[in-house]
């Protein structure tokens, strides 16, 4: 029935409206009919997206009046636009200008379109044009900030977003102002926009989880946390915020917690890599082996060539004393991120447990060439050379460990090192016979967060929201979970330098065969991040 | 009365009447229910747009009868019941707007029209039609004149002027004559309309009109007089409207405008007091209480204070088609229905959800209120133009729930995490104790693959088998093309010389294949002298001798006068014959 109504709409030729005119006041001359009468009707459809009825609207309504009506033009330009035509969209805008030459939305729209097909520069000339008939336009601004920032033009575009926000404030223009200060490298401005975006619009989740996500990696937790809860109280399903709210839960051990959010998360984006990677580190951290496994595998189909996924899979490997797969994953880590010192400890301690002590030292010489803070890279290797009988090289080793350690300390008042790593750093001492012990600060659960730094730091440009970044909060909280995992599975007392003193150490690691290699795995932690 | 499923919240409404094919075209703007006989009993009143163009009716249903229908002139942009007097026994007049008019009834009878005053018309304009009627200019002068006033006049040209512009030039003087007596006009046409009351805010107390026009302004006009009490402009033309308060004492008109702004204005000023800048089109604007709901194109469900103060904003399923207030004041209740493009119609109090309802297609206007006898009564039509009545139970809470409705339901979904199987578990087992085995196993064959692959690529080097010749002397490149079905073949070797400038000369082409399969005419073939980067073909027949559907490679040479081995060597996989040769 719907159809034969508008089938009639669309056989009926313009002049019947017109008769309507005649009847309604019928001098001598035809009284023409209003230019406008529909208008309305056209914005109706218009706006309830009902776009095949408005276009017959728009027809009827041109041929009635010989295509004078401009607002008919306008609608039609956009519909044309909408759909993809933006050439002769724009041909429409321009009929619309010579009916009325002092349109500010036409020429917003024509700058739209111009924007719309790549061609910033002339869209930034139409603005600055429609900016001189209409000054104070919020519009005009935030798309001139929008232009600058594409054409990498950020002072400009700063500039204009700001005056964009002095006339009245869009979550938009704060959007995309965080996103150009960002972009420009300077997260503290950043922050300070989504800061003031918080408070204008209190519940807008993007802005806060944007928000939660950038005191993230600066590691102020429980800001981010915060604003991160925020989110998700809002907006359950924002897969944004649980994803770094769920990275967080895995650091601090909530791994039931950190899976009932991916659930959900599972459920809107079922094909996400860091998501199955967090879901597997959570079954790490949970000692599901064999889930996470194929959790991680699953996060490594959808996207081969994320080094993040691949290192936990050798991770994850190494504690199943699978060694040989361990290899392969992390070499094809590290031929994807060759600059990471601890993928090459993680490869050395696969290489040291496949009996290939040659390459395992080359691999150990790698690791500490490219390792700049963690002395975990140094503790495995000096136990590694300790238990092949270089006693010199361990000890050397085992100094630059303790200047790493101290330098740590000093930058960072109340960090706390992975208390295996500490065990196992003095069994090493004790058996290099080292004097002085190292002042290690309190042992705590939050051990990695020492180790995290320097990676986040890494890749401070990358932009927020992306999986990068997404990854980089997931990386930090699967490497939490190894760390975790270690003690179990580590079993630093394998190495045969540490003579009495069983460890604290759950029994089952007495059963591996190669003590050497435990402290590798403590590095992995770290690494991850 | 037909009883449909009503679907998601059948505990709340009764499904008391739905007529797919009642043939209602309308907005929620065009829909009112009002006691139009004085009997107690409300009737629904619906300004039918017909087919958009034609056919514009005001329909009065009663119960589920169509009980009058009346053709309407123009499309109708408004409908409102008002009291427009105190006269007994207390019957509400009906007010359509459409085009520059309103159309008054009363008791179903067309009582009234009023007519919205013209709009000023540019003196240039009249001036040159003044001279084309003494016949001063002729009508091409009065077309340039007319060009050049509307590129600068900040007074629009009137229809006369604009439909002379768009005109053809043997037209021209025909319209002159035809219109030139009519003084000229300019009209603006109604986008919107609602009622303001006087002075008293009693539920009959005299109202008075509020029209909102496409020239930007909004008329409050006195109902009795017909006379024009105040007018106020706005920035762009208005949409749609929510009137209260009362004229004499203090009203509030929220506007939502065609640039997808909200204005508010006030008694006092006739410009707007207060504005909203929203980020897409409003397609629903709602008061309840002393917020303003607004629906927006982009999906969302906004409220604001009555001083344009963002409060909330709400993310819906679907794209909204229509809004309306619902007020039940027996019980306090005050809420928003919003229709939506997923033919679904939700109920919210506040940013709140209280229920759901299903309608078996997409609805385009709403009106909640007192139909029949009945106070908690919606109405609504669909896209395909069908009219549905619910009727709120009178049993029926709405439980005020929270916003956050707990944990949502995926979190209790399993993760879809395979099993391990056994071969796994074996399979890990075995590289737990064989671990350095597999991979010195794997190292080993490792290095077998890479020195194979370097054996078989330096061969290949020192034979000339590949289609390139990197001899510096001669380079060449080749390729074979075969063509035909069987058992003749065409095949044509293009022959290129890639040096700079060098020709290259006394280069021949010959064959090796199996005789038994096939038979080539030309097996040795000269080349002529090489041009540098020209590509020269050459060909030769190839006849398959064999009808079992065998192939075979023939190998191509490039050799070079007075040289043993080949400059360059081309494999042809040739295809299988389709016919039988002739013996």
């Amino acid at each position: 029935w719907w159809t034969s109504r508008w089938a009639v709409l669309r056989s009926f030729p313009s002049s019947a409206s017109k008769k309507k005119g005649f009847r309604l006041f019928a001098p001598a001359a035809p009284e023409l009919p209003i230019v406008e009468r529909r208008n309305w009707l056209i914005h109706q459809h218009y706006i309830r997206k009902d776009y095949e009825t408005c276009k017959v609207i728009i027809k009827t309504q041109l041929q009635e009046t010989n295509g004078m009506c401009e607002y008919a033009i306008y609608v039609q330009a956009l519909i044309l636009r909408l759909e993809g035509r933006i050439q002769e969209s724009l041909e429409l805008l321009q009929s619309c200008a010579i009916l009325n030459p002092s349109s500010t939305d036409n020429l917003k729209q024509v700058a739209r379109s111009l924007f719309l097909l790549g061609k910033h520069k002339a869209a930034i000339e139409v603005y600055h044009e429609a900016a001189r008939l209409c000054d104070k336009d919020w519009e005009i601004s935030h798309n001139l900030g929008v232009c600058f920032f594409f054409i990498k033009d950020f002072k400009n575009a700063e500039e204009h977003l700001n005056t964009a926000l002095q006339i009245n404030k869009h979550d938009k223009t704060f959007m995309m102002l965080g996103k150009v200060h960002l972009v420009a490298g300077e997260t503290d401005k950043a922050i300070e926009v989504f800061k003031r975006a918080v408070e204008f619009s209190p519940e807008n989740t993007d802005h806060l989880s944007t928000l939660g996500l950038l005191y993230l990696q600066l590691r102020k937790y429980q800001k981010a946390f915060e604003h991160l809860g925020n989110a998700l109280t809002f907006d359950p399903n924002n897969y944004k915020a649980i994803l770094a709210a769920g990275s967080m839960m895995q650091t601090h051990g909530d791994f039931d917690v950190a899976m009932n959010k991916y659930r959900v998360a599972a459920c809107a984006v079922p094909e996400s890599p860091p998501l199955w990677n967090n879901i597997g580190m959570c079954f790490f951290g949970k000692k599901k082996y064999v889930a996470a496994i194929s959790c991680l595998k699953r996060a490594n189909y959808l996207s081969p060539f994320d080094w993040k996924v691949l290192y936990n899979l050798g991770l994850v490997h190494l504690t199943m004393q699978q060694y040989a797969s361990a290899f392969h994953f992390l070499s094809a880590a590290i031929s994807l991120n060759p600059r990471m010192g601890e993928l090459y400890m993680l490869l050395a301690v696969a290489l040291t447990n496949l009996e290939d002590v040659e390459n395992s030292t080359r691999a150990y010489e790698q690791a500490v060439n490219l390792d700049e803070s963690n002395p975990l890279v140094n503790l495995n290797f000096a136990i590694f050379l300790y238990n092949h009988g270089d006693k010199t090289a361990a000890l050397d080793q085992y100094q630059e460990m303790q200047r790493k350690v101290n330098i740590l300390q000093d930058s960072s008042s109340n960090l706390e090192f992975d208390p295996e790593l500490m065990d196992m750093a003095q069994k090493l001492g004790a058996a290099l016979q080292v004097g002085e012990s190292l002042q290690w600060t309190k042992p705590g659960k939050d051990s990695k967060s020492k180790p995290h730094s320097a990676t986040l730091a890494k890749s401070p440009s990358a932009p927020l929201g992306t999986n990068q970044a997404l990854g980089q909060a997931m990386s930090s909280a699967a490497s939490y979970n190894k760390n975790i995992q270690l003690p179990a599975g580590t079993v630093a007392s394998r190495l045969g330098m540490t003579p009495a003193s069983p460890p604290t150490l759950p029994a089952p690691h007495n059963q591996q065969c190669d003590g050497s290699p435990s402290r590798a795995w403590e590095k992995k932690k770290e690494a991850e991040e | 009365m037909t009883s449909v499923e009503s679907g998601g919240d059948g505990g709340k409404w009764l499904d008391a009447h739905y007529d797919p094919v009642a043939g209602l075209y309308t907005f929620s703007s065009c829909v009112d229910l009002a006691d139009l006989s004085g009997d107690g009993e409300n009737r629904l009143v619906v300004g039918d747009l017909g087919t958009g163009s034609s056919g514009m009716k005001l329909k009065v249903y009663r119960g589920t009868a169509l009980m009058s229908e009346n053709t309407l002139l123009d499309l109708p942009a408004g409908l409102v019941a008002f009291f427009m007097d105190l006269h007994e026994p207390r019957i509400p007049t009906t007010a359509v707007a459409s085009g520059p008019c309103i159309y008054l009834y009363k008791n179903l009878r067309p009582y009234f029209k009023f007519t919205l005053p013209s709009l000023e018309v540019n003196t240039l304009e009249q001036d040159v039609w003044q001279q084309a009627r003494e016949g001063q200019i002729d009508p091409l002068t009065l077309k340039e004149m007319l060009e050049s006033i509307r590129k600068k006049a900040d007074v629009p040209l009137s229809v006369r002027s604009l439909r002379f512009l768009s005109l053809e030039t043997d037209g021209l003087d025909e319209f002159v004559q035809l219109h030139k007596q009519q003084p000229i006009r300019r009209q603006t046409v109604i986008t919107c309309i609602d009622t303001l009351k006087k002075s008293t805010a009693d539920e009959d107390g005299v109202s008075c009109l509020v029209v909102g026009t496409e020239s930007s302004d909004v008329f409050i006009l006195d109902s009795k007089a017909f006379i024009i009490l105040s007018k106020m402009s706005l920035p762009a033309p208005p949409t749609m409207m929510d009137v209260t308060g009362q004229f004499d004492v203090e009203f509030r008109i929220t506007v939502a405008c065609r640039n997808g702004n909200i204005y508010i204005l006030r008694r006092e000023s006739d410009k707007p007091k207060y504005c909203v800048e929203l980020p897409s089109h409003p397609v629903g604007l709602v008061r309840v209480g002393k917020n303003v709901l607004v629906g927006c194109t982009d999906e969302s469900l906004q409220g604001f204070t009555q001083k344009g103060k963002k409060l909330w904003k709400i993310v819906l399923p679907a794209p909204i088609t229509t809004m309306a207030p619902m007020d039940l004041p027996t019980r306090g209740f005050q809420g928003v229905l919003v229709g939506l493009a997923n033919c679904e119609v939700h109920l919210y109090r506040d940013k709140n959800l209280l229920s759901t309802i299903k309608t078996p297609d997409v609805v385009t206007s709403i009106c909640f209120g007192r139909y029949g006898r009945e106070d908690g009564t919606l109405i609504m039509t669909t896209k395909g133009g069908g009219l549905m009545v619910k009727i709120l139970k009178r049993t029926v809470v709405f439980d005020d729930r929270d916003s956050a409705p707990g944990p949502p339901l995926a979190q209790s979904i399993r993760l879809n995490v395979p099993k391990k199987t056994k071969l796994y578990v074996d399979q890990t087992l075995r590289e737990r104790e064989s671990g350095v085995a597999m991979h010195r196993a794997f190292q080993m064959d490792l290095s077998r693959v890479r020195l194979a692959a370097a054996k078989a690529y330096v061969k290949a080097l020192e034979s000339s088998l590949t289609p390139m010749s990197a001899s510096l002397s001669e380079p060449l490149k080749m390729n074979a093309v075969v063509q035909g079905l069987g058992p003749s073949f065409k095949l044509t070797l293009h022959v290129q010389n890639t040096a700079a400038c060098r020709p290259v000369m006394n280069l021949a082409i010959s064959f090796l294949y199996d005789e038994n399969l096939y038979r080539i005419r030309d097996p040795y073939m000269r080349i002529p002298l090489l041009v540098p980067g020209l590509i020269y073909p050459v060909g030769t027949f190839v006849d398959c001798t064999n009808d079992k559907g065998i192939t075979d490679i023939i190998k191509v040479f490039v050799l070079h006068e007075g040289r043993s081995s080949p400059l360059l060597t081309a494999h042809i996989n040739m295809p299988v014959s389709e016919g039988l040769a002739l013996s």
